[in-house]
């Protein structure tokens, strides 16, 4: 179903984009492939028209050696003032004060003898050196010189490292990712020592050029995997890139479908961890969110805690999850079709409390539980949008008035109230399949209410239809159970003991058969 | 132009969905008379049936509903007389305001006149209906069944609801009304010598207030009632069966006092044997039972005198198993399904009795094994008065 609209969208746009075509890519500010001069005045001025005349462009001109002019040119707030003067300036002014200065001062002798920054790149395109100078790097010219030396001294205000909010942990690393590119990738390379471990940086975003950056373990990971990673990337034609939700709908699977099929994740813990599965990362300069490929649906039951405590109490959690995804879609539905279809299925003491909860209540059923859920969506929208004092006392009013009153002035029956609530509360415990879970449930409420079980089961089975059909980055989405995977399960619906668990995800990694290196039970247990 | 297209075949591929649902129509809970009790009388004068159906009205019935009733009667009783049953339950429509619906419903009760009439006519909508069901409890009412439907339950909201709860009870605790569910009624109806019973459920008075008790079995020949086992004959039937749960039995200890005995395991099964052309019935019941009760002031906890209770305990149950089967040949109804066990061990000869079977039965003769053991005496071992 779901990919036959797929296909009619898609041929939809095939024949579209014969008349106005695709949207034209934006110009990049004015693309110039111009090459540096040795004038120095002259670079300034070429450079300066491609910058527009903005105030936070620092052009410093100075002299080395009192005859060389020079300049340094940098965007204010990008780099950190304290180490341009320290580094740059300093020596290159205090140079002129030296006893004995060479002859002559050219480029190279300033890179390799004057300049006390680690980081130094030299550029001969004037649109690189202003894509460096808009990223934050200082860029120095001379005179005589006809390349530029990029300097990187970036340096701005950022926040520190937090817990983050959206994963909560009771044991556990507590860092999140931060919005800095650089900062996140040390914490996967703190969590990784590993030499294999390897980053990628490209840029995406005509006007935004935001970096992005691969992660992966060389000798894990698929290289078709990663060349696909890559690909996709380089396909995306876009203007800004704001978000990693941004290059997590330009490069998914199945942009039709309601299951995400890339991942995300704020905690450095769960990303190393799925780098050691033989996952690539996608780190995107500018947010906390990390992307991770490829995404099964199973991932959705797992959290990082699973693993950090005792095997038990986790596969009992595992088995409390699933239940909860599966009244979370399927209880009001459920609700409706009994209720309205099939009333010879409900024990008689059951049935007659319902009944006698219905008494008097002015809506079908299945308008009664619409309305309840659309209640339910509202609020929940309006608490997670306001201030949090706020957003508190909208959810108690909110609550009070669907739980309290409505029942008490006969509007809405007692036990429709409960089976919204136990909805609710159980989607809430898969909070990666929220929005599809949102919009399963809306859908087999209206086939429950139009035809009853019957309606349920087609609902169920298209969307089962659906997902054996979804693939992200090359792995089927149901990954362990379909196709099945004996040992996938034992990180599925049970999570076992971590020494038990020998093999990486099959058809993730490069080595699924492989083991992993050292397993095998608890040393003390060895006699 | 082809998009278009096929947008309408999938919303034609819906539509059939829809339409095609078969008797899939959605009902509100409000909608339906849910019935938990059926009666079925036969008018005296002509053959007309009168069915009563017992509503629940689930306001009053619930303890969460608003107002929780307030005095008013939580059910609703409706009458309607036709020529079938089935025409009879559709003239209800006339004068209820609710859809019946019967897949929740408790008892049949079948009135008196209707079953010595013969009760094939009358519960063949039951059986036939899908929207009825096989495991509903059947009963026979010593006069009309409507009559019973209108008595009050001391405890329960809905008459219907607190018959079948009796049964229930009836059967954990004292097993001297068979409970027969319309499934078994009708597997009983198919075998051709096998007489089916059912329990009787009777109006009785107290206080002014029409209560319903159960009282004793009634047997039918074919699909007519020809008569009653009354409490311990009905036990006696049960012992046959296996069927026994529970029960009290009151014996005498070897100095005349009450003892009376809590029956809490029972196993009844019997065999058939043909000997020189007669049929003899083997009958062995064991059974396990407790003292729940000593009247007397002796101390009855030794093994002698236990001996002796066990004896008298087995005499008691052998003698309701005789009066059963006494009553049985009376009646000419093989109640036990003697006939099915020779039917099984000996086919060949079972082809020339089955006809002749109701010469056969009243002839036969039956032995009676009784094992019964003491096993408890209870929280104490001797009576509470000083020697």
């Amino acid at each position: 179903m779901f990919n036959y609209i797929q296909k009619v969208i898609r041929y939809r746009k095939m024949t579209s984009s014969g008349g106005s075509g695709a949207k034209e890519s934006p110009e990049a500010p004015k693309e110039s492939s111009d090459e540096l001069s040795e004038d120095l005045e002259a670079n300034i001025q070429l450079i300066q028209g491609i910058i527009v005349e903005s105030n936070d462009l620092n052009i410093r001109r100075f002299v080395i050696g009192k005859k060389v002019k020079a300049a340094i040119i940098y965007i204010d707030g990008l780099v950190d003032k304290t180490l341009v003067n320290e580094t740059i300036l300093k020596p290159l002014m205090y140079h002129s004060e030296m006893d004995s200065p060479p002859e002559t001062v050219d480029i190279d002798y300033v890179e390799s003898e004057l300049l006390f920054v680690g980081g130094i790149d030299s550029k001969q395109k004037v649109n690189e050196a202003v894509n460096k100078i808009l990223s934050g790097d200082t860029v120095f010219l001379m005179d005589g010189a006809a390349k530029a030396l990029i300097i990187a001294l970036r340096g701005w205000k950022m926040r520190g490292i937090e817990e983050p909010e959206t994963e909560a942990t009771v044991r556990g690393p507590r860092e999140g990712f931060t919005e800095t590119l650089r900062i996140n990738t040390s914490m996967i390379r703190r969590k990784i020592k590993n030499p294999n471990l390897k980053f990628e940086t490209l840029t995406v975003g005509d006007r935004t050029k935001t970096d992005v950056c691969i992660a992966y373990i060389t000798d894990l990971a698929k290289p078709e995997l990663i060349e696909e990673v890559k690909r996709r990337l380089n396909k995306i034609k876009t203007e800004a890139v704001l978000e990693s939700g941004y290059i997590e709908q330009y490069i998914e699977d199945a942009p039709y479908s309601i299951f995400a099929t890339v991942g995300n994740s704020e905690k450095p813990d769960k990303v190393a961890a799925k780098l050691l599965d033989g996952r690539v990362a996608i780190i995107i300069d500018g947010t906390p969110f990390v992307l991770t490929v490829p995404c099964v649906f199973i991932e959705s039951f797992q959290s990082p805690e699973d693993y950090y405590s005792r095997f038990a109490f986790t596969s009992a959690l595992r088995m409390i999850r699933f239940t909860a995804f599966f009244i979370s879609i399927l209880a009001p539905a459920i609700y409706v079709a009994l209720s309205t279809f099939h009333q010879e299925l409900i024990p008689t003491q059951l049935i007659l409390s319902m009944a006698a909860a219905h008494e008097g209540v002015p809506f079908p059923s299945l308008v009664e539980a619409t309305i309840m859920l659309l209640f339910f969506e509202i609020l929940r929208e309006a608490g997670v949008r306001l201030p949090r004092p706020i957003g508190q006392a909208v959810s108690i009013v909110g609550a009070l008035v669907i739980g309290e009153a409505a029942v008490t002035a006969g509007l809405i029956g007692a036990p429709m109230v409960i089976v919204i609530a136990v909805t609710a509360v159980s989607s809430f415990t898969i909070p990666a399949q929220l929005d599809s879970g949102t919009i399963i449930r809306i859908v087999l409420l209206i086939l429950a209410g139009f035809l009853g079980g019957f309606g349920i089961a087609i609902g169920m089975f298209a969307l089962l239809i659906h997902m054996v059909n979804l693939e992200s980055f090359g792995t089927p989405y149901l990954m362990p159970i379909a196709p099945f995977d004996k040992s996938g399960l034992k990180d599925s619906f049970i999570r076992a003991p971590l020494w038990t668990m020998l093999k990486r995800p099959k058809g993730m990694s490069m080595d699924d058969v492989k083991q992993k290196k050292p397993s095998g039970p608890p040393p003390f247990n060895e006699n | 132009m082809r998009i278009n297209k096929r947008l309408y075949k999938i919303a034609i591929c819906f539509l059939v969905i829809a339409l095609l649902s078969g008797c899939g129509t959605s009902r509100e809970l409000n909608e339906l008379g849910i019935v938990i009790g059926v009666g079925i009388d036969k008018e005296e004068e002509s053959d007309a049936v009168k069915i009563t159906t017992q509503v629940v009205k689930p306001g009053q019935v619930s303890s969460g509903g608003k107002g929780g009733g307030g005095g008013e009667e939580a059910y609703a009783n409706f009458e309607e007389t036709g020529r079938t049953v089935f025409a009879a339950i559709r003239g209800i429509a006339n004068k209820s305001s609710r859809k019946m619906y019967f897949p929740h419903n408790q008892v049949i009760i079948i009135g008196q006149n209707a079953a010595k009439d013969g009760v094939t006519k009358y519960l063949d909508f039951f059986m036939r209906d899908p929207e009825t069901r096989l495991n509903v409890y059947l009963l026979v009412a010593k006069d009309t069944a409507a009559e019973v439907l209108e008595t009050k339950s001391k405890l329960e909201r809905v008459p219907g609801n607190s018959i079948s709860l009796m049964l229930d009870s009836e059967a954990n605790a004292a097993s001297q009304a068979i409970d027969i569910r319309l499934r078994d009624f009708k597997e009983s109806l198919q075998l051709k010598t096998v007489a089916s019973v059912a329990p009787i459920i009777e109006v009785s008075e107290e206080n002014g207030k029409k209560t319903a008790t159960l009282n004793g079995t009634a047997v039918f020949k074919g699909d007519k009632m020809v008569g009653t086992l009354d409490k311990s004959e009905g036990r006696g039937l049960m012992w046959v069966l296996g069927k026994v749960k529970s029960g009290i039995i009151e014996v005498e200890c070897s100095n005349g006092n009450l003892v009376a005995l809590e029956t809490v395991r029972a196993k009844g099964e019997f065999s058939s044997e043909l000997v020189d052309g007669k049929v003899k019935i083997k009958v062995k019941i064991s059974e396990e039972g407790n003292i729940g009760e000593d009247a007397g002031t002796e101390d009855i906890s030794t093994l002698d005198e236990v001996a002796f209770l066990e004896q008298q305990n087995a005499d008691v149950i052998k003698s309701e198993v005789m009066a059963a089967v006494k009553k049985a040949e009376e009646l000419d109804a093989d109640i036990f399904g003697f006939g099915e066990s020779v039917h099984r061990k000996y086919p060949k000869e079972w082809t020339s009795m089955e006809d002749k079977w109701d010469e056969i039965f009243p002839t036969i003769e039956v032995e009676v094994e009784v094992e019964a053991k003491l096993r408890l005496m209870g929280r104490i071992n001797a009576p509470s008065v000083p020697q």
